[in-house]
């Protein structure tokens, strides 16, 4: 995407965000308000950028015909995903590929696998309402990876997991990974340190840092930013070093 | 898995609830035109003429709210005909129901006249869903119906049997026009744009 500008509830959400994102799990970091969200929608196809191109698996999104193509392939988790309660995580999970569009022969045996992916499979049959707060994010990722798609967007994903499952989850991210471009919104960056190849920290709708989690630790050990975590002492001082920049403009 | 899929659309979109709803207003309306003795005065329907269609409506109308707006916003499938299929086909359901508790008299307060508002409530409802979101939009018809019906008593100029078309005989054209405007504009408004997302999106 280049020159992205998002405008979000009368103010600047996005402002000049120019990114490549290729195959990997990448974390986006950044405080609340960050624009953070707004990326995600925007890269989900959700939301239009007020400026600014955006181009998805190889095809521009402007394009309505390439629109259809660009959602076949990706996976959405959204903060909110208003499941519906009456739903079984099966029922949901092949709604949802039926919403993608998936071929009709091929939808049971998608919706098992990612069911089992996110180790939902004992609680195939429950209604979604009898589910924990974990288990209902674990059925947003069944949906979000139903169509195995080339593009996955998590807005959150651990957001309610216990430790276990989280561990688990990174290495589910990790191995999507290999072979997919994965983009991770979190304010974990035991999850970015864990499980993310590349991180994207944005701070009031910019850029404000771009790396590897390796390189955003060892930039906190030498700026000596504040934090308990390598990764946390570099966010914390990536940030400081962005609003350094910007303050003069 | 296409009709498990049609079937599953249905269920995500509340219809056997809006169903039994709808059931319930077509039973409530046959009781209240029972009681209202409107066989032999047909001008006493004119509650159950007016009210039970904006009952329907606003069940149709809550029932076009989606759990899971963001979602929706990724399918591949186009959303239009969903949309229209369901307003459509809940209104022909009301509209060929309503009209049971009000049989015989077509030329004053009969069958077409409770026709005509189910489709101009509906419309004015589907308008509003566009605009407001779907949980408040039988807000508007609501307010619209219940001050004509307040206020039209002594208006008999050309005009009035357009905006007072919920108040009109059946065979009045003027208010047939308006009612087919409104669920024309509403139907298309809200089969184009979906109702208005209340969901929350975070700005983080």
């Amino acid at each position: 995407m280049t020159g992205l500008r998002v405008r979000h509830r009368g103010t600047v959400a996005l402002d000049s965000v120019d990114l490549t994102l290729g195959t990997g799990v990448h974390g986006l970091l950044g405080p609340n308000g960050a624009g953070k969200t707004s990326l995600i929608r925007v890269l989900a196809t959700v939301a239009r950028p007020s400026a600014g191109r955006v181009e998805l698996l190889g095809r521009d999104t402007a394009g309505r015909r390439a629109l259809g193509e660009v959602r076949a392939r990706l996976g959405y988790l959204p903060q909110e995903f208003g499941y519906y309660p009456g739903f079984t995580v099966r029922e949901f999970v092949a709604y949802v590929a039926w919403l993608k569009e998936l071929p009709a022969a091929g939808t049971p045996a998608a919706v098992e696998r990612a069911v089992a992916r996110v180790g939902l499979a004992d609680r195939a049959d429950a209604k979604v309402r009898t589910l924990s707060g974990g288990m209902v994010r674990r059925l947003g990722v069944a949906q979000a990876i139903v169509n195995e798609p080339d593009l996955l967007l998590l807005d959150e994903p651990t957001a309610g997991l216990d430790p276990e499952q989280r561990v688990e989850f990174r290495e589910l991210l990790r191995e999507l990974g290999a072979s997919t471009t994965v983009v991770v919104s979190t304010h974990l960056v035991e999850d970015v340190a864990a499980a993310c190849t590349e991180v994207t920290l944005l701070d009031a709708g910019r850029v404000a840092y771009r790396g590897t989690p390796g390189a955003l630790a060892a930039l906190g050990e030498t700026s000596g930013g504040p934090g308990d975590h390598p990764v946390e002492r570099g966010y914390t001082a990536a940030l400081r070093a962005h609003r350094a920049t910007e303050a003069p403009r | 898995m296409t009709s498990n899929g049609h079937l599953l659309h249905a269920r995500s979109r509340g219809l056997p609830a809006s169903l039994a709803a709808l059931a319930g207003t077509t039973g409530f309306a046959v009781w209240a035109a029972a009681r209202l003795d409107g066989f032999l005065d047909p001008d006493r329907r004119v509650p159950v003429v007016a009210l039970a269609p904006l009952l329907a409506a606003a069940v149709i109308g809550v029932s076009l709210r989606s759990p899971s707006e963001e979602l929706d916003g990724t399918a591949v499938r186009p959303w239009w005909p969903r949309r229209l299929t369901q307003l459509a086909g809940l209104t022909a359901l009301s509209a060929a129901l309503l009209p049971l508790a009000v049989l015989g008299h077509p030329e004053v307060f009969g069958p077409p006249a409770m026709i005509r508002n189910t489709l101009g409530c509906t419309g004015v409802t589907a308008a509003a869903a566009v605009l407001l979101g779907a949980r408040l939009s039988w807000l508007p018809a609501f307010g619209y119906v219940s001050a004509v019906y307040l206020g039209s008593a002594g208006a008999h100029s050309g005009a009035a049997t357009v905006w007072a078309w919920p108040m009109q005989p059946g065979t009045q054209p003027g208010a047939w026009a308006a009612a087919l405007g409104a669920f024309t504009v509403g139907g298309a408004l809200y089969a184009v744009r979906g109702a208005r997302p209340e969901g929350p999106r975070g700005g983080g």
